[in-house]
C-alpha cells in the first residue's frame, strides 16, 4: 500500500468517526453536563432529592434532537402536574385509609396505562408520568400527610430544574435542529421512492413490499418530528402544515403504486401479453421521467425538474395510451380490454398523485411562497383496539395491586421502592413492540446500575469532598448509561441503568447511604421489574397470535366501513388508519413469522381494495343510487367481515353484476369508465390467488 | 415601585420570583411564536441563543421590580 492509499483510508476513517462516533460523544457530554447542572441547582436550593432533577434530565434527553426534548419536557410537565394534583387529592381523601388509597391509586394507574396506549410518542409518555408521579409524590405524602404539600412542592421544583437544564443544554450546545432532520428525512424518502419506482418500472425489483413497509415507519417518525417541531419553532406554521400534507400525499401515492404493481403482477400470470407489454412500455417511460438513467433527484431543486418533466409526461400520456391501444390485437376479449383500461386508469392516477406529491415536496424549498397552497390540516388520527387498550390498563393496575398487597401484608420496608419501579416498568413498556424483550434489557441495565451505585455509594462518596468531587464520583455511571442509550440496541438497557442508578444514589441534600437499606431497596427494585416482566408475559398484547388476529380484523373493518359508513369516504382515513394499526402491532418488524406475514398481507389487500371502494363510492355519490352497485359493496363488506371462499365468490358475482349494470346505465362516459375500471380492479384483486391465500389464513 | 418578595397563593407563600419566572416564560413563548411565524429567525445566527437571552432579559427585568 502506498502513501496515497493510506491517506485515503485515513480520511475515510476520519469521516466515519466524525459522522458516527462524534455525535454520540457530544450527546454523552450534553447529558452529563445537564445532569450535573441540575444537581448543582438542586443542591444550591437545598432541595431534598437532587436525584429527581437528574432523573428528569435523563428521561427528557433520551432523544438527541432539541425539538424532541422540548416536546418531551412539555408533556413531562403536564403529566407531572396532573399526577401531583391527583396525589394531593388522594392524600386529602384517603390518607388514613390505606386500602382505599391504594385502590383509587390502582384505578388511576390503570387509566394512565390505557391512556398511554391510545396516544403516540410524547403524549403517551405524559400518561406514564402522570401515573409514576403518583408513586413518587403520593406514596411518601400518604406516609406523612402533614408534609404532603412540602413534598409536592419539592418534587415539582426538582422536576422543573431538571426540565430547565435539559432544554437549555440541548438547545444551546451543538443543537441538532429538527428542521434539518425533517428535511433530510423528506429528501431521503423522495429519493428512495423514486428509486423504487424506477427499479420497479424496469421490472428489476422482485418485491417492493419490504420497502413500502419501511415507508410506513418513516411516515410515523416524520409525523412525530413534525408534531415536536411545533415547539422548536424555527420554521413557520405553514411549513408544518405542508409537511403533514406531504405525508398524506405520500401515503396515497404509495398505495396507488402498490395497486398498479399488483395489477401488473396479475397480468404477468394470467393476462394477455400485448396488454402487459403496452402498460410496461408506458410504465418504463414514467420510470425514466422520474429518474433518468437511474439518476434520482437529491434536492428540491432537482425535484422541481422532475415535477416539470412529470407534468409534460402527463399531457403526452393520452397519446401514448392511444398508440398502445392501436397496437392491441383485434381478437382481444372484453375482459382483457378492461384489464388495459384499468391499468390505464391506475397509471394516470399514479402520475397525478406523484405529481402532486412532487410539487408539495418542491414547495418546501421556496420559502417565499409559503402562503401558497391550500392549507388543510392533516391529522393522522388515532386508530387503536379498545380491548387491547383496556387490557393494558388492567395489566398496569394489577402490577400495582400485587406489589401493594405484598407491601401491606408483609410490612415490607422497601415496599414504596418496589411499587414505584413496578409502576414505571409496567406502564413504560406498554407501547413497546416487544415488552418482554424491553423488560429483559431494562433488568440488565438495573443490575449493572446496582453494582455501580453500590461501589459509588460506599467506596467513593464517603471520601468525596465538595461539589467537584461529588460530580466526579457520579460521572462514570451517568456516562456509561448515556453511552448505552445512544445505541438503538442498548437504548432500553441505558434507560434502566439511568433510572436505577440515580434512584439508588446515596445522597439527598446530605450523604445518607446505608448498606442495609441499599440492599433491601435493590432487591425490591429487581423483584418489581421481574413482576412487571411476568405481567407482560401473562397479558401479552403484541406478540400473541390473538392480538395479530385482532389487528387483521381491525384492518378489514376499515374496508367494511369504507363500504357501509356514509361518512367514511375520506381516503386519508383509510390510508393512515391501516398504517397506524400495523405500526402499532409491530408486525412489520417480524416479517419472518407467518402470522405477522398475514397481517402485512391484509394491510396491502385492505389498502388496495379500500382505495378502489372509496373511488367507486365517490362516483356513486355524484350519480345517485344504483342498486346493483350497492349490492356489490355490501357483498365486499361481508367478505371482509368474515373472509372465506364462498363469501369471496358471492362478492365476485356481485361485482360482475354491478359492472354489467354500470355498462347499461346512462351515466356520463367519463365517470362510467372510472366506475367500470374500479369494479374490474376489485374483481381481479378478489380473484387473485394471493387473496385466496390470505382469506383462508395462509393455510393453503 | 417594588413588589412584595412573597405572595400568598391560596395561603401558600410563594416567592414573587416564581411568578416573574412564569410570566417571563409565557411572554418569551408568545414573542417566540410571533417571531417564528414572521420568519425573523432566518436572519439570526443562533436562534436558540437568542431565545435564551430574550428570556434572561425579561426575567431579570421582572426580577428587578421585586428586589
Amino acid at each position: 500500500m502506498n502513501r496515497v492509499q493510506v491517506l485515503a483510508f485515513a480520511r475515510m476513517g476520519w469521516r466515519d468517526w466524525l459522522e458516527l462516533d462524534v455525535p454520540a460523544y457530544i450527546y454523552v457530554f450534553k447529558v452529563l453536563l445537564a445532569c450535573l447542572l441540575a444537581m448543582w441547582f438542586s443542591l444550591r436550593f437545598e432541595l431534598q432529592q437532587p436525584r429527581t432533577a437528574m432523573m428528569t434530565v435523563a428521561i427528557v434527553m433520551q432523544s438527541q434532537h432539541s425539538g424532541m426534548v422540548f416536546a418531551k419536557s412539555y408533556y413531562r410537565l403536564i403529566g407531572t402536574l396532573a399526577g401531583i394534583g391527583v396525589s394531593l387529592l388522594l392524600v386529602a381523601l384517603f390518607a388514613q385509609e390505606r386500602v382505599l388509597f391504594l385502590l383509587s391509586m390502582t384505578i388511576w394507574i390503570g387509566l394512565c396505562t390505557a391512556g398511554s396506549m391510545v396516544y403516540r410518542n410524547h403524549q403517551s409518555y405524559a400518561f406514564v408520568l402522570a401515573g409514576y408521579t403518583l408513586c413518587i409524590v403520593g406514596l411518601p405524602a400518604a406516609a406523612s400527610p402533614e408534609h404532603a404539600f412540602d413534598i409536592a412542592v419539592g418534587r415539582i421544583s426538582e422536576i422543573f430544574i431538571g426540565l430547565f437544564c435539559a432544554t437549555v443544554v440541548s438547545d444551546l450546545i451543538f443543537a441538532k435542529r429538527l428542521g434539518n432532520v425533517m428535511l433530510d428525512a423528506v429528501r431521503r424518502r423522495f429519493r428512495d421512492f423514486t428509486m423504487l419506482l424506477h427499479a420497479a418500472s424496469d421490472g428489476v425489483s422482485s418485491s417492493h413490499e419490504p420497502m413500502l413497509l419501511n415507508f410506513v415507519g418513516d411516515i410515523f417518525s416524520l409525523e412525530s418530528y413534525r408534531a415536536s417541531s411545533a415547539l422548536e419553532n424555527d420554521g413557520s406554521r405553514a411549513r408544518r402544515l405542508r409537511l403533514g400534507q406531504l405525508n398524506a400525499e405520500f401515503m396515497e401515492v404509495s398505495t396507488t403504486f402498490h395497486a398498479f404493481e399488483q395489477l401488473l403482477r396479475r397480468q404477468e400470470k394470467t393476462g394477455r401479453k400485448e396488454v402487459k407489454d403496452g402498460l410496461r412500455i408506458l410504465y418504463r417511460d414514467l420510470g425514466e421521467v422520474v429518474a433518468p438513467d437511474g439518476e434520482v433527484a437529491h434536492t428540491e431543486r432537482e425535484a422541481a425538474a422532475v415535477a416539470a418533466r412529470l407534468a409534460l409526461f402527463r399531457t403526452s400520456l393520452g397519446s401514448g395510451f392511444s398508440a398502445v391501444d392501436a397496437r392491441l390485437p383485434p381478437d382481444i376479449t372484453a375482459s382483457q380490454r378492461m384489464d388495459f383500461e384499468t391499468g390505464k386508469e391506475l397509471l394516470l392516477r399514479l402520475v397525478d398523485e406523484l405529481l402532486a406529491y412532487t410539487r408539495t415536496y418542491t414547495s418546501l424549498a421556496n420559502r417565499q411562497g409559503e402562503g401558497g397552497a391550500a392549507q388543510v390540516s392533516f391529522n393522522l388520527g388515532r386508530h387503536f383496539d379498545p380491548l387491547a387498550v383496556s387490557l393494558a390498563g388492567v395489566r398496569g393496575a394489577l402490577a400495582l395491586a400485587i406489589t401493594a398487597s405484598i407491601w401491606m401484608l408483609t410490612e415490607w420496608g422497601s415496599g414504596i421502592e418496589a411499587i414505584t419501579l413496578g409502576v414505571v416498568t409496567s406502564t413504560l413498556f406498554a407501547t413497546a413492540f416487544s415488552p418482554t424483550k424491553a423488560i429483559r434489557q431494562f433488568f440488565t441495565g438495573a443490575v449493572i446500575a446496582m453494582a455501580l451505585a453500590y461501589y459509588c455509594n460506599f467506596h467513593v462518596l464517603p471520601d468525596a469532598q465538595g461539589f467537584f468531587m461529588l460530580a466526579l464520583a457520579i460521572s462514570p455511571g451517568i456516562i456509561c448509561a448515556a453511552w448505552l442509550a445512544t445505541r438503538p440496541e442498548t437504548a432500553v438497557t441505558g434507560a434502566g441503568m439511568f433510572m436505577v442508578f440515580l434512584m439508588r444514589l446515596g445522597f439527598g441534600s446530605t450523604y445518607d447511604a446505608n448498606p442495609v437499606a441499599f440492599l433491601n431497596d435493590a432487591i425490591a427494585d429487581l423483584l418489581a421489574i421481574l413482576l412487571s416482566g411476568i405481567m407482560y408475559a401473562l397479558i401479552d398484547l403484541s406478540g400473541s397470535g390473538w392480538s395479530r388476529q385482532r389487528t387483521s380484523s381491525a384492518l378489514r373493518k376499515l374496508v367494511v366501513d369504507a363500504c357501509r359508513e356514509p361518512l367514511a369516504l375520506r381516503r386519508a382515513n383509510l390510508e393512515s388508519g391501516a398504517r397506524d394499526l400495523v405500526q402499532r402491532s409491530g408486525s412489520a418488524r417480524r416479517m419472518g413469522e407467518p402470522e405477522d406475514r398475514l397481517v402485512i398481507d391484509w394491510l396491502f389487500s385492505v389498502l388496495e381494495i379500500g382505495h378502489a371502494v372509496i373511488a367507486l363510492r365517490k362516483e356513486l355519490n355524484v350519480h345517485g343510487a344504483c342498486a346493483p352497485l350497492e349490492h356489490a359493496l355490501e357483498a365486499i363488506a361481508r367478505y371482509f367481515e368474515a373472509p372465506a371462499g364462498p363469501a369471496r365468490d358471492t362478492a365476485i358475482v356481485a361485482v360482475n353484476a354491478a359492472g354489467a349494470a354500470v355498462d347499461a346505465s346512462a351515466i356520463a362516459p367519463a365517470s362510467r369508465r372510472e366506475m367500470r375500471t374500479m369494479l374490474h380492479f376489485i374483481r381481479s384483486a378478489l380473484q387473485d390467488d394471493e387473496s385466496a391465500r390470505i382469506a383462508t389464513g395462509g393455510m393453503e | 415601585m417594588t413588589m412584595p418578595r412573597e405572595i400568598a397563593f391560596f395561603d401558600a407563600l410563594i416567592p414573587s420570583l416564581v411568578l416573574a419566572f412564569l410570566a417571563a416564560g409565557g411572554i418569551t413563548l408568545m414573542l417566540d411564536r410571533m417571531l417564528g411565524n414572521r420568519g425573523i429567525y432566518r436572519y439570526l445566527w443562533y436562534p436558540a441563543l437568542f431565545r435564551v437571552a430574550l428570556f434572561a432579559c425579561l426575567f431579570s427585568a421582572f426580577g428587578l421590580t421585586v428586589y
